[in-house]
């Protein structure tokens, strides 16, 4: 090293200058190395933080390897356990074992037994097999015998009945015999009876025939006689036939006259119905067209009376209730005479008609005016009749309305109605004491708009009785009348009784 | 003219009863404005709104229709049956005002649902009672349909 030091000394300059950039250049490497150490040291530093958590890694491992020794530790307990146990039971099976062994033994030993009981039976059952092959032959032989013996038996059943057959046979043929000549010994009877009978029957012809002789001549005579009378009424027929031909001639002669008559009564009829039909419509036309213009006259003057008073004086005004007067009393003429000719054509239904009753009812529906005298009836017992009961009851109102009427100047009003039975017919009757009449008028009494009084005494329009005798006459009754002036009236009426 | 307010049909051919009739009625009292047709034409023209009639309200029904029977060209019975077959008048009560007492009329009448059949009375004072009486009837004391 000194000599070193020595020439180092020489070449100082130059050494120097050469140790100062060895200087820097190591100064620089130093500083690479530092670097290089800083980044080891950092390296170092990760490693050491990564051991410390790979120490903590451990120390968490061995915590669990610790944990796990500690249950390994139970478990092996457990094993412990359990195999105590478990040598336990195989003390025990070997316990069982044993008995088993014994139980076996003592099976076995049974077994043996058995066997032995097995074959003494086997040699019973070889014994009894063989008895009972002996007893199969034997039942064999048996059967055999039995068949045999049945055969037999039905061999002699079919000879029994074969022989039984044979026996009612000859039976029957024994009794065929029997009444074969019982049947013989009855015909040779009947033979002889009937030789004498044809003895008998020949006498009774030879008698009959000569009777027969007889009658034929004395046929003979009736003959003749027949033959005369046959000629008589042949002659007596030839009379009757002309009788006849002039009966039937006068029967023809009546026909004719009867077929004449009857279509003469069509002819009547015929006429009859169109008068009929004629009348209805002239009713019609008497009813519509001529009660408006007496309508209209008795309205206009009143409405001249009503309105235009203060415009007549008494004469004018008194004029015009004449008008009215005149124009309402033909209005009820025309009323009165329609219903006259109404009646002909209207239809009667017969009935039987209880009278007291209806009569009661007309005297019940009369109507009076102010001061007029109320009637004073007095009724008898009624009998029914057949009869229209309206238009009968239409002839009492008009009779017994007549009676109040014409009794009106008398101080009172009494009138009587009874009834008479007279063969077929009831008679009823209406009685007044009121005006009457004189019977020498009687002709004109019933007649269409005939009256025996003045308007001015007792008014009217003279149709009532009319209509009493028509409805009586067309009931085949009769209506009749009797009075004395003065002193009243008594109206007669009849109608079939209910015994026709 | 105004047909509107018409209350009671008069139907009726003669002029005399027709007077009469509306004399009868306003005497009484009644104030209901009435027509009256002189032919059975005119009545059924008036109920259907045709003819002169064509701008009449069909639906202002008369409360009344007093009928003549016997009329020139159609007849009371023919208005009558025209009336009383049509659903919309047949409840008009319809009063037949006649001179004819003849049945088969009266029969005819009642078969075709008529609500009354009057014989005008040839008596004036007759006459104008039973006037008075159908106004009295059907105006005061019958409840109208309509």
């Amino acid at each position: 090293m000194a000599k070193r030091k020595e020439s180092d000394v020489l070449i100082t300059g130059k050494e120097l200058f050469f140790k100062d950039e060895k200087k820097e250049k190591l100064a620089a490497d130093l500083i690479i190395a530092n670097k290089e150490l800083e980044f080891q040291n950092e390296e170092k530093e990760k490693r050491a933080a990564e051991l410390v958590i790979a120490d903590e890694e451990l120390l968490f491992q061995n915590e669990e390897k610790e944990k796990r020794a500690a249950e390994l530790v139970i478990a092996n307990e457990e094993l412990l356990f359990q195999n105590e146990e478990k040598e336990k039971r195989a003390a025990e099976l070997v316990i069982a074992d044993e008995e088993l062994l014994f139980q076996n033994e003592e099976k076995e030993k049974r077994a043996a037994e058995l066997v032995i009981a097995n074959k003494e039976l086997l040699f019973q059952n070889e014994e009894k097999e063989k008895r009972a092959a002996e007893l199969v032959i034997a039942n064999e032989e048996l059967l055999f015998q039995n068949e045999e013996k049945e055969k037999r038996a039905a061999e002699l059943v079919i000879a029994n009945e074969e022989l039984l057959f044979q026996n009612e046979e000859k039976e029957k043929r024994a009794a065929e015999l029997v009444i074969a000549n019982e049947e013989l010994l009855f015909q040779n009877e009947e033979k002889e009876k009937r030789a004498a009978e044809l003895v008998i029957a020949n006498e009774e012809l030879l008698f009959q025939n000569e009777e027969k002789e007889k009658r034929a001549a004395e046929l003979v005579i009736a003959n003749e006689e027949l033959l005369f009378q046959n000629e008589e009424k042949e002659k007596r027929a030839a009379e009757l036939v002309i009788a006849n031909k002039e009966l039937k001639q006068a029967e023809d002669d009546i026909r004719k006259l009867n077929e004449e008559l009857e279509n003469k009564v069509i002819e009547r009829t015929a006429q009859l119905e169109s008068v009929n039909k004629e009348l209805g419509s002239f009713s019609y036309s008497v009813s519509h067209d001529l009660r408006a213009p007496i309508r209209a006259i008795n309205g206009y003057t009143r409405i001249l009376v009503e309105d235009y008073a203060d415009k007549l004086d008494a004469d004018g005004i008194k004029v015009l209730q004449s008008i009215m007067h005149n124009s309402k009393k033909m209005g009820n003429l025309i009323d009165d005479l329609l219903a006259f000719s109404k009646l002909g054509r209207k239809q009667v239904t017969v009935s039987i008609i209880n009278m007291a009753a209806l009569v009661q009812l007309v005297t019940e529906e009369l109507l009076f005016d102010d001061g007029e005298n109320i009637p004073e009836f007095e009724v008898e017992l009624l009998p029914p009749a057949k009869g229209d009961q309206s238009l009968i009851k239409q002839v009492w109102i008009n009779l017994i309305s007549n009676a109040i009427k014409y009794s009106k100047y008398k101080p009172t009003t009494d009138i009587s109605i009874g009834a008479y039975e007279k063969g077929n017919l009831v008679v009823y009757y209406v009685k007044d004491k009121g005006a009457g009449f004189d019977m020498q008028y009687y002709d004109k009494l019933f007649g269409v708009f005939q009256r025996l009084h003045s308007q001015e005494e007792f008014e009217g329009t003279g149709i009532g009785l009319a209509i009493v005798q028509k409805i009586v006459h067309r009931h085949n009754g009769a209506v009749w009348a009797e009075s004395t002036l003065n002193e009243g009236t008594t109206f007669y009426f009849s109608l079939p009784n209910i015994k026709t | 003219m105004n047909y509107d307010d018409v209350e009671i049909l008069l139907a009726e051919d003669s002029i005399d009863d027709a007077t009469l009739t509306i004399r009868g009625l306003t005497k009484s009292g009644f104030t209901n404005k009435l027509h009256h047709v002189k032919d059975g034409v005119e009545a059924l023209d008036f109920l259907y709104c045709k003819g002169i009639y064509a701008s009449r309200n069909i639906l202002q029904y008369p409360k009344l229709i007093l009928l003549d029977l016997k009329m020139p060209k159609v007849s009371g019975i023919q208005v009558l049956e025209k009336i009383k077959t049509d659903p919309d008048l047949k409840s008009i009560p319809v009063v037949i005002l006649t001179s004819s007492k003849e049945d088969p009329d009266i029969k005819k009448c009642y078969a075709l649902q008529a609500n009354s059949y009057i014989v005008k009375p040839v008596d004036s004072d007759k006459f104008f009672l039973a006037i008075k009486e159908i106004g009295m009837y059907w105006m005061i004391l019958s409840e109208p349909p309509h």
